[in-house]
């Protein structure tokens, strides 16, 4: 997909249509923007096979990986 | 480690008016913020591809005259202020690396959140703060949603829903638990302050343009969807807040915006040792300050909502008499230059205040929000922990925070209680018939920000503070 320069992972989802941006561990529930000033921790998302990254504080970047994350995520790769 | 003589944490209104108060009394502070930008959360400003050191172009005047000011203060923006070990030592990480910086003097400037009592459906994804709506258009351009129902207490609820309609989301209605008698005698209040008189009369009269309903003396009770918000449920409630649930309204919605004022955040000068007390008006516990913004601990400074909820302009007032006060303890302004400095900005926040006491009493929290949840409704978003699981842990003697945290895990999550401890703590409130004062804040440890603990690894140079783990 595409997004503007500058525009946070959050908000270029947000304008894909794309609300749901986790599942929780306990209950299985979805989550997504809430906050949005970076202290709920409810929009965190996998970036680059890393978990629990916050959508609302990154920054969209060219080639970036998103994946829901699903309960606390799975660590794919070392950073 | 580095030492400097002013650290200012928060660069929105009462950040930036200390900084540039310190700078004017010739002095060189540093300015901490975790946004990529300055002007805090009220003058956030949309992400550009311009330099922040290029000329700028924000409407707001402060945030003006802070970046001509960039090159007299050092600036660190995407930064992460994780701890403050005592007296004044300050831990941030900032572009990787992790620094802890000395300095004489600590203004801590961190705004506030809102606050939301949980209510069934409050964590669906399509129920929002107000101002992550809100900061979503304004910066992002982006709408939240097609739309909107905007519920909760205060006039900010009518400024997002004016944004919101003017970038093009349909507002179904505004509800305000307020009463039309109350918000009118909140409007009397504002008399002390002719311009926000005007500009509340301007809200009014482009909402009715816009055809947009203000149910006042309603509460919202429900936020009904399986993946996403569907559906949104309103009533009209008593002067307590309990609704009334016959006459329960329902809209078809895909976005709710719901806050009930703003809650200072206090963990930087939690973890500063400051004193704390609890003032209801303020937003619950916030830093108790003994002349000037200075806090209990000597050297460390609380200036804006961070130390009691007031708005944008009373921030800016607090920050400038901060910054000229502590360049008064640095020796850097005379005591004749301070008091005609601050004279005037005295005078200013104190017809503010008249004010904010009006909007207060009329915007206030009341009983009836505690009692929105159901048994099954989540209250600990990170543990999601249910009403009725968290009452279980107060009635087994979770009575006060540590000992609740040890028997349900409530705010040990990543946001370390900032979502639910203060409606916990009502409730504590409520089922024991403690004060909410006595039950007390949430404790926090470091690091309060979100930090790799890579970055803490690339610390550089080595540091070590003697005597505090």
């Amino acid at each position: 997909m595409t997004a503007r320069d500058g525009e946070t992972v959050a908000a270029a989802l947000l304008a894909a249509g794309r609300r749901v941006l986790r599942r929780t561990a306990r209950l299985g529930e979805p989550r997504g923007i809430y906050c949005g000033m970076g202290i709920c921790f409810d929009c965190l998302v996998q970036i680059d096979g890393r978990p629990n990254m916050q959508a609302c504080r990154i920054a969209v970047a060219e080639g970036m990986c998103v994946q829901t994350q699903h309960g606390i995520g799975t660590q794919e790769q070392a950073p | 480690m580095k030492s400097r003589s002013v650290i200012i944490v928060g660069a929105g209104p009462a950040g930036m008016a200390a900084a540039l108060a310190v700078i004017a009394a010739g002095l060189r502070p540093l300015v901490i913020d975790e946004n990529p930008r300055p002007g805090g959360q009220i003058y956030r400003q949309p992400p550009t591809a311009l330099e922040i050191h290029a000329a700028h172009k924000s409407t707001n005047p402060l945030v003006r005259s802070f970046c001509e000011q960039l090159k007299c203060m050092d600036l660190m923006l995407g930064a992460i202020a994780w701890g403050i070990f005592p007296p004044r030592h300050v831990a941030v990480v900032h572009e990787g690396r992790s620094q802890v910086i000395e300095t004489q003097h600590l203004i801590i400037a961190p705004g506030a959140h809102e606050y939301l009592p949980p209510f069934p459906g409050w964590t669906l994804p399509g129920v929002m703060t107000p101002g992550a709506a809100q900061g979503l258009v304004k910066t992002m351009g982006v709408r939240p949603g097609k739309r909107a129902l905007i519920a909760g207490t205060g006039p900010f609820l009518l400024v997002v829903a004016d944004q919101l309609h003017r970038a093009g989301v349909e507002i179904v209605g505004v509800v305000e638990l307020a009463s039309r008698g109350e918000a009118f005698r909140a409007a009397r209040g504002l008399l002390a302050n002719p311009g926000l008189l005007w500009e509340a009369a301007r809200l009014h009269v482009r909402l009715r343009l816009a055809r947009i309903p203000i149910h006042r003396g309603h509460v919202l009770i429900e936020a009904r969807g399986t993946d996403e918000v569907r559906e949104a449920v309103f009533a009209p409630c008593d002067a307590d807040g309990r609704p009334h649930r016959s006459q329960a309204r329902t809209v078809e919605v895909d976005t709710v915006c719901a806050g009930y004022g703003f809650v200072p955040r206090i963990q930087l000068a939690q973890l500063a040792g400051c004193r704390l007390r609890f003032t209801e008006e303020l937003g619950g516990w916030t830093p108790e300050v003994i002349e000037d913004f200075q806090t209990s601990v000597p050297g460390i400074w609380v200036a804006g909502d961070g130390g009691g909820v007031a708005g944008a302009l009373a921030a800016q007032l607090e920050g400038s008499i901060t910054g000229f006060a502590v360049a008064r303890q640095l020796r850097s302004l005379d005591e004749k230059t301070f008091l005609s400095k601050t004279g005037p900005l005295r005078k200013r926040l104190a017809r503010l205040t008249r004010s904010r006491v009006a909007l207060d009493r009329a915007f206030r929290l009341r009983p009836g929000l505690a009692e929105l949840a159901d048994p099954e409704t989540v209250l600990c978003r990170c543990e999601e922990l249910t009403r009725a699981e968290v009452e279980r842990g107060i009635d087994a003697g979770g009575k006060d925070v540590r000992t609740l945290k040890v028997i349900t895990r409530l705010g040990m999550g990543p946001c370390q209680g900032l979502m639910c401890w203060p409606a916990t703590a009502r409730l504590i409130a409520a089922r024991t018939g403690k004060p909410v004062a006595a039950v007390g804040p949430a404790s926090v440890r470091p690091p309060i920000g979100p930090i790799f603990l890579g970055d803490l690894l690339a610390e550089q140079p080595a540091t070590r503070v003697e005597g505090h783990a």
